[in-house]
């Protein structure tokens, strides 16, 4: 009878001393190879600068951007309401913390689109989602939204829209000429009154 | 008085039986196919190795000799693929990377020994499939930097582009600072509260020129 007791006190020890081995995995939890790089070829990850810079003025509460460059890169210049996690410190300081939020979109930026990108195989290797990637980064961002430039006249009316859009983004971000795109602005919309009225008088 | 009491080697048999389901459960687990070789801090460490990436002016031997260690791989479209391509690559699109049939030549070339450069249009494109290579223990998978864009546009003299900077990657091209610096002079706080006013009524403005 007794033999039985410790039998099983024997047992009851071994398996206890199993559990101390599933701790041991220091690893966060993380999704399979073949559903990451599923997620991996598809492309809609990808956000252009001009998404970016209208989610800011609009003041979009559910954005987060993520900043992946360096500390000392970031100081130097940074885009408003960014947020600075290189991606050394990923895994640190609690950064996790960060995705996952439910309704919050993290969008990923360094100064080309590579280093954002590869920020974002491994935040989705953590099973983390709605995260998307500056497409061009901040060079881009610099072309497009800062320095922008004028479409040639025979541009599609689109192109035009855009340019508008970028000259009042550039406003909103460098307070620069107001003048000159203001003038360009109003070139534009009355080019657009005279089509319609002529549209209308076609009727 | 237990139950057990009466015939000890009852409880010491279904124990056994136990612990033996228990042990085959595990041993009989299903191995996934694939498997992280790399922690995540590991994977980040890793890119930054130079022996992961392969260089435009590197792509000039591949060309001329073809040698049988190095094989190319266009992770593009099938249709982009034949509209042009680095000579003697092949075509895997991304589409069909993680079929079973691909993941077992990519085994059988790791373990021949065989380097396996990927590229796509830009090196973003491959980016994503490179890493993912390297972090299931693919150590054979190389990135060709700049993708087939810069390749396309340096393939007349590919040796020059080794002092070139164009295909580098994580370089601020200009200085953000003082680009996006308040013009004007003026101090502007880009975080002002009446800033977002100026933006709704410029939709404004576009919203009574639609009804024109």
């Amino acid at each position: 009878m007794n033999r039985n007791y410790i039998f099983l006190t024997i047992l009851m020890i071994i398996l206890a001393a199993g559990t101390v081995f599933l701790t041991m995995d220091s690893e966060p939890k993380q999704i399979e190879p073949e559903e990451l790089l599923q997620e991996i070829i598809q492309p809609t990850r990808y956000v252009s600068t001009d998404q970016v810079a209208k989610m800011i003025i609009q003041g979009d509460p559910s954005l987060m951007l993520v900043d992946v460059r360096s500390e000392e890169e970031f100081a130097k210049y940074s885009l408003p309401r960014s947020i600075n996690i290189p991606i050394k410190n990923l895994l640190s300081d609690g950064n996790l913390g960060y995705f996952g939020v439910p309704g919050t979109k993290v969008v990923f930026i360094s100064d080309d689109d590579i280093k954002a990108d590869q920020m974002w195989v491994f935040v989705k290797r953590l099973g983390f989602g709605s995260t998307y990637v500056m497409k061009g980064g901040l060079n881009c961002w610099m072309q497009t939204i800062i320095d922008p430039e004028r479409p040639s006249d025979d541009a599609p009316y689109k192109d035009f829209e855009t340019y508008t859009f970028r000259k009042g983004a550039q406003m909103y971000f460098t307070g620069a000429g107001a003048d000159v795109p203001d003038a360009s602005k109003i070139d534009v919309l009355v080019r657009r009154r005279e089509k319609t009225n002529i549209a209308s008088g076609g009727c | 008085m237990h139950i057990h009491e009466l015939n000890p080697w009852r409880t010491l048999i279904a124990l056994s039986i136990f612990v033996i389901i228990l042990v085959i459960g595990f041993l009989t687990m299903p191995k996934p196919q694939l498997t992280f070789e790399k922690s995540i801090s590991e994977s980040v460490d890793a890119l930054e190795e130079s022996e992961a990436y392969f260089y435009p002016w590197q792509l000039e031997d591949i060309i001329n000799d073809k040698p049988d260690n190095v094989v190319l791989f266009d992770i593009r479209d099938n249709f982009i693929f034949g509209q042009g391509h680095i000579p003697g690559a092949e075509n895997l699109s991304a589409n069909v990377l993680s079929q079973k049939d691909n993941i077992e030549r990519m085994k059988e070339l790791r373990d021949m020994g065989v380097t396996v450069v990927l590229y796509g249009e830009d090196e973003l494109q491959a980016n994503g499939p490179w890493m993912l290579y390297r972090q299931i223990g693919f150590n054979n998978v190389k990135l060709l930097k700049g993708g087939y864009s810069y390749f396309k546009a340096h393939k007349d003299d590919l040796a020059s582009t080794k002092n070139d900077e164009g295909y580098k990657t994580g370089l601020p091209r200009y200085d953000y600072a003082k680009m996006a610096a308040p013009k004007d002079g003026a101090a502007l706080n880009i975080e002002s509260e009446n800033k977002p006013v100026q933006i709704r009524r410029r939709e404004k403005t576009n919203v009574a020129a639609g009804g024109c």
